[in-house]
């Protein structure tokens, strides 16, 4: 249990908001349009357009801000080292000297924006995986990848490996769990010991780990067929859904932000 | 010496908006050499008893007492604990991971520091007692076996370590109903030779009125009843109430009182219930 707790990053806030509610193709491509967008900017106010947009989505999700922070934490040393670096290292005015320490006006700057860039990156993708689940965000990618299936790449079957794995992350979790209680009460240690000591003293949970998603898949594959699945024969899917005025709207307002961004950086 | 928990309560996500319940104050002695039932529907808290008992998991609040020593989370106390208390888990067979099943039986031992020659012995006197040729089987793969067979070496693997008190997680889920037997008889005879308490996890209610003297049902979370096994299935209110079904020999009982039979069996197990019914009809046939 508190192995499949810990996973943060990516993980679903269920709720009933018009963000869940709405398509996850258009919340995929509106994240991947942000994203461009972020990378567009040169300046940190040109981020306004996004920070705003972000805004509404997440007042309007319902998700408690919480949530954001908690997908913050596991790329946290990531922005403190990129911060410290460049406010450092970076040529130009100086504003503040002690010894060999030096602080610019333009490291400061520089600092800002980067940060301001790697936590809009992140709030972007958490909104998105917190508001939809995975099942769907599988499916939107399987859309997303359906013109590819006319240059010969199996788009479906990618789509079906990936939400056959995240269907079973959870199921092996707690398999993982399972097989350590047992483990450990044949007296087994794990973790301790030297590096060596240590590798050895996974080798009984992976194997038994191994023979049972070897057993997992070819009752899956076994069960699927038995249901009339066929690779290559065209799919429907159990839960059709329509665009909606929420999807137009998100849609609407991320070509607003992106182009907002495009051309304050072109004309400002 | 014994097994006592006083007023264990187990909550899951202690503190959070969903915290839950798992146990709430339960107080249990568990005597030694005991064969005892831990009896309940889904979800009333079986499994994660069965957790505390060797400190897999901790109680929120109340202790788990096992021969004087209060399990804890310090490192000395859950070796002491997990030396005392076997658990063999639903579907042990897979936790199988070594070549042979020699090596398989020989991980507990070799955990505990057991010298070559009590590996040896543990690993041929524990496949003895679950009834496998040890000269037959122990070059074998484990994953080579019958399920009865694997299911019978996964037992072995936990017995070998010589624990003073063995819990089986509902050992005979997926046996066909002879090797459901000899493996319970095998743990009656491990119980009986060895002096070992045995505390058996089942839905099956004919087998623990078969096996266990005594019997503690959970209900939500809570003990619901404690004592013996026949005065529990006596009370078929009780029984009812706990969502449990009475074993067969106990409703073929109930059946004849009903007609107003004048046989009257002795309830306990299926096995005695028939010879009981049988010294009856032949006393009346021959009136």
């Amino acid at each position: 249990m508190a192995l499949s707790r810990s996973f943060v990053l990516g993980q679903h806030y269920p709720g009933t908001s018009a963000v869940h509610q709405s398509g996850a193709l258009v919340k995929l491509v509106s994240t991947i349009a942000l994203m461009i967008g972020v990378f567009v900017a040169t300046k940190t106010v040109q981020y306004i357009p996004i920070v705003l947009l972000l805004a509404v989505g997440i007042g309007v999700s319902r998700i408690p801000l919480r949530f954001f922070a908690r997908g913050l934490k596991p790329i946290l040393f990531l922005i403190v080292l990129t911060v410290v670096v460049q406010v450092f290292f970076t040529p130009g005015t100086v504003i503040w000297q002690f010894w060999f320490v030096r602080i610019t006006r333009e490291g400061l700057g520089l600092a800002g924006f980067i940060l301001c860039r790697l936590v809009l990156l992140t709030l972007v993708s958490v909104l998105l995986t917190a508001s939809t689940s995975p099942i769907e965000l599988t499916d939107a990618v399987s859309d997303l990848l359906k013109p590819l299936s006319h240059i010969g790449v199996p788009s479906a079957e990618i789509a079906l490996v990936m939400s056959i794995a995240m269907r079973f992350v959870p199921t092996i979790l707690e398999e993982t769990e399972r097989i350590i209680r047992a483990q450990v009460s044949r007296g087994a240690r794990i973790g301790e010991g030297s590096l060596v000591v240590r590798m050895k003293s996974f080798i009984p949970i992976l194997i038994p780990l191994f023979v049972s998603s070897f057993r997992r898949a070819d009752d899956l594959a076994v069960a699927m067929e038995a249901r009339g699945f066929r690779v290559g024969s065209p799919r429907t899917r159990y839960h059709a859904r329509h665009f909606q005025s929420f999807d137009a709207f998100i849609l609407l307002g991320t070509a607003a932000a992106l182009s907002g961004v495009i051309l304050w950086r072109l004309f400002l | 010496m014994s097994i006592d928990l006083k007023n264990v309560d187990y909550v899951y996500d202690s503190g959070e908006p969903f915290e839950y319940f798992a146990l709430r104050g339960i107080s249990l002695h568990i005597d030694d050499g005991a064969f005892v039932g831990i009896v309940g529907r889904t979800g009333s808290g079986k499994s994660t008893l069965v957790e505390h008992l060797n400190g897999l998991l901790f109680s929120t609040r109340g202790d788990v007492i096992v021969d004087d020593e209060i399990v804890s989370n310090q490192r000395a106390v859950l070796a002491k604990v997990r030396r005392r208390v076997g658990i063999v888990f639903q579907y042990p067979e897979d936790q199988f991971f070594a070549e042979t099943i020699f090596e398989e039986i020989a991980f507990g031992c070799r955990n505990y520091g057991f010298s070559k020659e009590q590996v040896d012995e543990s690993v041929h006197k524990a496949m003895s007692i679950v009834g496998l040729d040890p000269e037959r089987f122990l070059p074998l793969s484990p994953f080579q076996l019958s399920g009865g067979e694997q299911r019978r070496v996964a037992i072995a693997s936990v017995i070998a370590m010589g624990q003073k008190y063995i819990v089986l997680d509902e050992p005979t889920a997926g046996l066909d109903s002879g090797s459901k037997l000899a493996v319970l008889a095998e743990l009656e005879s491990l119980r009986q030779t060895a002096n070992v308490t045995v505390i058996l996890v089942s839905h099956n209610m004919d087998e623990v009125a078969e096996f266990c003297k005594q019997v503690i049902v959970l209900d939500e979370g809570t003990v619901a009843f404690q004592g013996s096994t026949d005065a529990f299935f006596r009370d078929a209110d009780l029984v009812d109430r706990t969502g449990l079904e009475l074993p067969e020999s106990y409703r073929l009982a109930r059946a004849l009182k009903d007609c107003g039979s004048t046989l009257t069996v002795n309830e306990c197990s299926t096995g005695r219930m028939l010879d009981s019914l049988r010294l009856c009809v032949s006393e009346q046939g021959g009136a």
